[in-house]
């Protein structure tokens, strides 16, 4: 099977809830790449449908994200006003600083 | 993986939740009907019927072994009882003897006297006595006949002829004497016993008719019930010497044991045959037993085995149902990977163009399984003044759809190269056509303007890590302003770096594939190749890219990678 998939099972969870003040958040945790990066895109899709102003995208959890996980999210980006990203960890910030989206992918304002 | 695994799920929703089921619903090969029906006909399979076989064979053998025992036993078992009858004829002598002998006696010493002869064997004689018939003889007188008789005339008295011979043996003899068969007047034997040594003396002479036919049963409570026997005189088996039997049929078959007893000057002999198994009805059904039982059990072990081998058989098809079945995925997946690496290669360039004052060399690694076609490239292409431009690049995700933006912005590069080819101006140029508001991908690109003469190198990156630039001694990354990826927003005004190049300087540019590692931040990643190609820097860019291929080049499953390598000859 190892052969035929193609790929390790990376694992992701996703999680979508309101944060206390009211704005819609998605907590991603485990490993964010190809295989996996459609659960997070059709997460967010089912927020960006009400059409939101803000969207928090909490990475506390996410231990690592590919080019393709890069990708859900500047897609986010366009669809959804502000984009903030919570506690990301030091290595998806690095992916994102060595990318160049610093700026596209802000961290939530504190 | 997740296209996997819904796949699975649609396998075990096969309608009998065999996975030989789920293996036909996936559209696979049917296996052998064997597999599928009850065979229309039931044939016991070979091992089966061996198992059965050597069952038998078994049962044979021990059937055999138990007859042998069992025969071995009974013809023992007759050897014994035949002595033992044999034994007790003996031990009849003296009860005939003694009187006759004590008769003699007292006809010595009386002188024949009738009377007192008479008084003395009468007890002896009559129905259910000793004798049926007793007389004394005159020895030596010239007519032979008896002088005194007790009971039934002796035949032995009508037959002088006989009596005659009969008494000229006795007389010399000091035993107990005994006649052949007497057959007239009636069938008889008869005893003799004279006083040895005293000469015209006296003779007792006892008769006894044999039964009618010569036939005597045993009582049914006698000791030797289990016995049929018969009874000759001397060692003979003849049907004339018989003196009684309680046989019908003649002459003896089947199992029988004989014992020779002396008796007086005369012998007989004694066949016994069994009526019945002597050691017992049990063990003499016991060889039928086994059959009985060897013929079930071999029977059984022969179903069982039946069974097991066809289960085995069964699970011996399955296995190379689902062997085949993984060789034919295998094969298919090789084929894709295949057209893959060929899709891909074929995007990129053939070989690279000679450069006069360095020396390139590049290489894609795909990525090392999977069946999708990668989005990275890279290019080298001569642009104007004796520059020449290095475009190096990721498109997001993998597939076909990737492929083909790759090449789009490959060939869109070189095209925008070709008119201008400052690095900043052409990624802002890259990103204007590509229509930001489509996020399905984006892209990084570095993009990198090389003086040879001047030693001097200018690089813009949209997204894309910056290369590393190893002098004479150490490797260091190119300072520069990342900017965004292609693909994220339009008119974005890219900013270029201008450095210059030490002399044989090496320039390594790549994916990240090269420093991309799940389990570490990108930082350690990217000091590894600064470390590992700094170490290297004296080899040919060719040997340089082999190293860092065989050394650093992601074993992600999903990750490829494109590294060029720059070289200033001077």
């Amino acid at each position: 099977m190892g052969d035929l998939a193609g790929d390790r099972a990376a694992e992701v969870v996703i999680d979508t809830r309101t944060d206390a003040a009211g704005v819609p958040l998605i907590a991603v945790s485990g490993e964010l790449d190809t295989s996996n990066v459609a659960s997070l895109e059709a997460a967010i899709a089912s927020i960006t449908a009400e059409r939101p102003e803000r969207l928090i995208l909490d990475l506390s959890g996410l231990r690592f994200m590919d080019s393709a996980g890069i990708s859900v999210l500047i897609g986010a980006t366009a669809k959804v006003e502000a984009v903030y990203l919570r506690n990301p960890s030091p290595a998806v910030r690095r992916v994102i600083e060595l990318t160049g989206l610093t700026g596209v992918l802000p961290l939530e304002p504190s | 993986m997740l296209a996997m695994s819904s796949r699975a799920g649609v396998e075990t929703r096969g309608p009998s939740g065999g996975s030989l089921a789920a293996v036909r619903d996936g559209g696979w090969r049917a296996p052998p009907s064997t597999l599928v029906g009850a065979a229309s006909r039931w044939r016991p399979s070979r091992v089966a019927t061996v198992a059965f076989l050597l069952g038998l064979l078994v049962t044979a053998a021990f059937s055999l072994t138990s007859l042998w025992l069992y025969d071995r036993n009974e013809n023992r078992l007759l050897r014994l009882r035949a002595r033992e009858v044999g034994s007790v004829l003996t031990a009849v002598v003296p009860s005939i003897q003694t009187p006759l002998a004590s008769a003699a006696e007292l006809a010595d010493a009386t002188d024949g006297d009738q009377r007192r002869f008479r008084a003395f064997m009468a007890p002896y004689v009559g129905t259910g006595r000793q004798f049926a018939s007793v007389s004394l003889w005159r020895l030596g007188s010239s007519r032979l006949a008896p002088t005194a008789v007790v009971g039934a005339r002796p035949a032995l008295a009508s037959l002088p002829a006989q009596a005659r011979k009969f008494f000229a043996h006795a007389e010399r003899s000091p035993r107990l004497n005994i006649t052949g068969v007497l057959t007239a007047p009636r069938p008889s034997l008869g005893f003799e016993f004279s006083t040895p040594g005293t000469r015209h003396g006296f003779a007792v002479y006892a008769e006894n008719p044999l039964p009618k036919d010569r036939r005597s049963g045993l009582a049914r409570d006698s000791a030797f019930s289990d016995l049929n026997y018969a009874l000759y005189l001397g060692h003979s088996r003849r049907q004339a010497d018989l003196l009684v039997t309680s046989l019908h049929r003649f002459p003896i078959r089947g199992r029988h044991a004989s014992a020779v007893v002396p008796f007086g000057d005369s012998t007989f002999t004694l066949v016994v045959t069994p009526n019945g198994p002597l050691g017992g009805r049990p063990f003499a059904s016991l060889p039928w037993i086994i059959v009985v039982v060897g013929v079930l059990i071999s029977l059984a072990a022969a179903l069982m085995t039946d069974r097991l081998a066809r289960r085995r058989q069964y699970a011996e098809q399955l296995t190379g149902v689902l062997d085949r079945v993984a060789a034919e995925n295998h094969q298919m997946y090789t084929e894709q990977r295949g057209i893959a690496q060929t899709l891909q290669h074929a995007l990129l360039p053939d070989a690279l163009p000679e450069f006069t004052g360095l020396r390139v060399s590049a290489r894609y690694i795909p990525a090392a399984s999977g069946i999708d076609v990668g989005g990275d490239w890279y290019d080298v292409v001569a642009a104007d003044n004796g520059r020449l431009l290095l475009v190096i690049g990721d498109v997001s995700g993998h597939g076909l759809h990737s492929a083909t933006t790759m090449a789009l912005l490959r060939h869109a590069s070189l095209a925008y190269a070709a008119e201008e080819c400052r690095p900043a101006t052409v990624l802002a140029k890259l990103s204007d056509f590509v229509n930001s508001d489509d996020h399905d991908y984006f892209a990084t690109v570095l993009c990198a303007l090389i003086d040879v003469r001047a030693h001097s190198l200018t690089i813009a990156s949209a997204g894309h890590m910056a290369p590393l630039l190893i002098d004479g001694e150490r490797g260091e990354y190119v300072k520069t302003n990342v900017n965004v990826p292609i693909g994220v927003t339009r008119d974005f005004d890219y900013q270029e770096t201008t450095v210059s190049v030490p002399v044989k300087s090496t320039l390594v540019a790549f994916t990240d594939g090269l420093v991309e590692r799940r389990t570490e931040i990108l930082d350690t990643g990217l000091a590894r190749l600064r470390d590992t190609a700094t170490a290297g820097r004296r080899l040919a860019p060719d040997d340089l890219v082999e190293m860092l291929t065989r050394d650093l080049a992601s074993k992600d499953h999903n990750d490829d990678t494109a590294i060029v390598v720059i070289q200033w000859e001077t």
